[in-house]
């Protein structure tokens, strides 16, 4: 076998500082590598989104009824095949919202303040509006996702729509 | 014989620096604009606004594109 390719030396220097050294070229081609990454991820986003925009809005789906929940009082659920935590608020202006109980910024639970008319999420702060879920504090990037809240009667239905 | 980029490296020795330093500062940049690309996609997709993405995708892909490009320009040694 001929030892005209001298590559090898480039791999397995003799001495120990040469082994770790990264030219300027290689760290070019490893910035284009990762600028590569961030196309596909971003394709990945795009194809999500594009796929996921057919899904048409669920059916109502009854929660309680408006005994079940004092005024400044919440209640938990969970949507019929879906293990995503949402949760009902009865306001001080007697008004029914409901959330999804995942903080925007890291996922925490979040929780209504009595007497504040806003949502907390005690692990970094953050502070939403009860009625609309907008960001009103803190680091959550965005609004809490909402559910249309119906009723009929002494019944209290919500339905998710998409976007 | 000397060639003009022998003359060239002779009268500026710092120049292929420079080039090389020049251009892995511009790949950085494009790759901070990838990131905060990225990270614009995915919040506008949560929030619910998809249409975002794609906009945000192509952008990306031009940038990758100058990357490349950008390393075929750099010295070779």
């Amino acid at each position: 076998m001929s030892n005209e390719n001298k590559h090898w030396k480039k791999d397995f220097p003799i001495n120990r500082p040469e082994s770790n050294e990264v030219s300027r070229r290689d760290f070019a081609r490893i910035l284009t590598f990762v600028s590569g990454g961030m196309v596909l991820g971003n394709a990945a986003i795009a194809a999500k989104a594009y796929f996921s925009n057919k899904e048409t809005s669920s059916t109502k789906q009854k929660i309680c009824t408006t005994s079940d929940i004092p005024i400044g009082g919440t209640k938990s659920f969970v949507l019929e095949n879906s293990s995503i935590p949402y949760i009902l608020i009865h306001t001080e202006e007697d008004e029914y919202f409901s959330y999804e109980q995942k903080c925007t910024h890291l996922s925490c639970a979040v929780f209504y303040r009595p007497g504040t008319m806003k949502i907390e999420c005690p692990c970094h702060n953050g502070w939403f509006n009860a009625k609309t879920g907008e960001v009103l504090q803190g680091p959550p990037p965005r609004p809490l996702t909402k559910l249309e809240v119906i009723l009929e009667g002494n019944d209290i239905f919500v339905k998710k729509n998409r976007l | 014989m000397s060639t003009f980029r022998r003359g060239q490296e002779q009268s500026h020795p710092q120049k292929k620096n420079m080039i090389m330093s020049t251009l892995i500062v511009v790949l950085l940049i494009n790759l901070l604009i990838q990131i905060w690309l990225l990270y614009t996609a995915l919040n506008n997709a949560l929030e619910g606004h998809p249409e975002v993405a794609y906009s945000t995708f192509i952008a990306s892909f031009v940038l990758f594109v100058v990357c490349v490009i950008w390393l075929f320009f750099l010295p070779r040694k």
